[in-house]
């Protein structure tokens, strides 16, 4: 063998290496979560404040991306609808749409941006300016006060983001509606919810709490592991976003997987 | 000064990796000493502290403090111990996201729990009175100047009166002036609360004032021992060198 394809081979294992490593040491800081979670004291003040940080401060950019997201669907999709003569269909397609796979998924990814994110980057500063260490000093466990409050709020509150996001992305596509033809909000609505039922919103709930776990797991993961100084934080709110959006995508097709399992497609 | 020993680190032995920063260091420190910790960049003088702080595991040897081992406590024991020393970091470490006062009230609700919320208040005004701050209780850690963040992490370190204090490299980064005045407060606080202390210092001035008792640390070893005094006149090269600067 020649030494290019060697060390070709020795980096492919170290990279390996590393990855089944990172993968193991996340399970593990999960796992550490949810034996911390039900063992006092309960940091319920904090907790609270990390869910009006992260879901009340992230509201806006989900209202305005999902007011968007759902205007442009409905202009995008008609042409083709009335293409087929099928443009009543409209609110419907884009009703389940938005429920089942574009509410959910594209506000996950919006929060691992701007939550994923901010907890990585405040956690590694707090790391790397010695502010853990001096909790842990002061008698406070600081992987409860600042990871598992982290946690609880994103798996919280990224559901309620989802469907407060999935209100007004409909309500963005109504508008839609209205600009090349007339449509009350009853009636439209009304379509919207004939059209899909309790096995379309349910499913995309549920995987929303995994969605919002997987942000703050990674998020508070990578910070609360930073190393190296600044370069070091930098590093980590990246991975942060990096990371929880790859998994919001392996979850999604997960979730999807079930749902058809259990006949609920 | 009594004798009973508070602190006592046993042929302790440390390392990273390869890089072995401490081989067979030995300490003890009784009750009301200042002891300083000098030592080269890197030789391990902070990384002695947070060892006796239970914030880094040793590889061989004992430390004890109040008698008890640190490496054997369990978690609980160990936060009661940690409740009687305070711990002034080198960076401060303040925290951002809370005011001073709220710094200051953090360990304060953790361990006295039997406290009403305006003896909180009045324990942390007191404290920060002490360090001459009682103004910035409402200000944010990025409003305050170096010598200020200092006075404000001796004062989260006191505010649970312990009885033993740590302090890493007090005084870097300040001023002579400031440096001065912040040594001449840990002096202050140490006769008001009557703490026990190690101090880790490069600063040979904060040494000659606040040391009882100082300590060389070479080569991972407690190289030389003895006051300001007798070791400024050493004929050991190597400790001798840390003087020069003041003798010049």
């Amino acid at each position: 063998m020649s030494p290019f394809s060697l060390n070709v081979s020795k980096i492919f294992r170290s990279s390996w290496n590393n990855f089944f490593e990172e993968v193991g040491a996340t399970a593990q800081f999960a796992a550490d979560f949810s034996k911390q979670l039900f063992f006092p004291p309960y940091e319920t003040k904090e907790t609270i404040k990390q869910c009006y940080e992260i879901g009340y401060r992230s509201f806006p950019l989900v209202a305005i991306t999902s007011f968007i997201i759902g205007l442009v669907l409905t202009l995008q999709s008609r042409p083709t609808l009335i293409e087929f003569g099928a443009e009543a269909w409209l609110p419907s397609m884009v009703g389940i749409s938005i429920i089942r796979e574009i509410g959910p998924v594209i506000t996950a990814l919006i929060c691992a941006g701007k939550i994923g994110s901010s907890i990585g980057a405040e956690l590694g500063s707090m790391r790397v300016t010695e502010q853990i260490d001096a909790m842990e000093v002061s008698g406070t466990n600081p992987f409860k006060y600042i990871a598992v409050t982290r946690m609880i709020a994103t798996t919280l509150m990224v559901p309620v983001l989802v469907v407060l996001g999935d209100a007004i992305a409909l309500y963005g596509s109504y508008l839609a509606v209205n600009l090349k033809s007339t449509i009350t909000l009853k009636l439209y609505f009304n379509q919207v919810f004939e059209s899909s039922d309790f096995s379309d919103a349910i499913p995309s709930i549920i995987k929303s709490y995994f969605f919002g776990f997987a942000i703050g797991l990674t998020g508070c993961y990578k910070g609360y592991n930073s190393r190296k100084g600044t370069e070091g934080v930098g590093r980590s709110a990246n991975s942060a976003v990096v990371v929880s959006s790859l998994l919001i995508f392996i979850i999604d097709l997960i979730a999807v997987q079930i749902t058809e399992f259990l006949g609920l497609i | 000064m009594s004798t009973e020993p508070i602190i006592e680190v046993i042929h302790l032995k440390k390392s990273f990796g390869k890089n072995q920063v401490m081989t067979n260091f030995n300490l003890t420190v009784v009750r009301g000493e200042n002891v300083v910790v000098l030592g080269r960049s890197g030789c391990g003088k902070s990384v002695l502290i947070k060892c006796i702080v239970g914030l880094l595991p040793y590889d061989e040897g004992s430390i004890r403090i109040f008698g008890k081992e640190i490496c054997t406590l369990p978690k609980q024991e160990l936060d009661q111990l940690r409740a009687r020393i305070g711990f002034v970091f080198q960076s401060s470490a303040l925290y951002d996201s809370m005011t001073v006062g709220e710094n200051l009230e953090f360990p304060l609700i953790r361990h006295q729990k039997d406290k009403s919320k305006s003896e909180i208040q009045r324990m942390v005004q007191e404290t920060l009175a002490n360090v001459g701050l009682a103004h910035a209780i409402n200000l944010m850690p990025a409003e305050l100047s170096g010598g200020m963040r200092k006075r404000i992490g001796l004062a989260r370190a006191l505010v649970l009166k312990p009885e033993i204090i740590l302090y890493d490299e007090p005084t870097t980064g300040l001023d002579p002036i400031t440096a001065k005045e912040i040594s001449q407060l840990m002096l202050q606080l140490q006769r008001t609360y009557n703490t026990t202390s190690i101090i880790i210092s490069h600063d040979m001035n904060c040494s000659r004032l606040t040391a009882n008792r100082m300590c060389v640390m070479i080569d991972g070893i407690n190289h030389a021992e003895g006051t300001f005094e007798s070791l400024s006149t050493s004929l050991d090269t190597k400790v001798n060198s840390f003087f020069e600067q003041t003798q010049a």
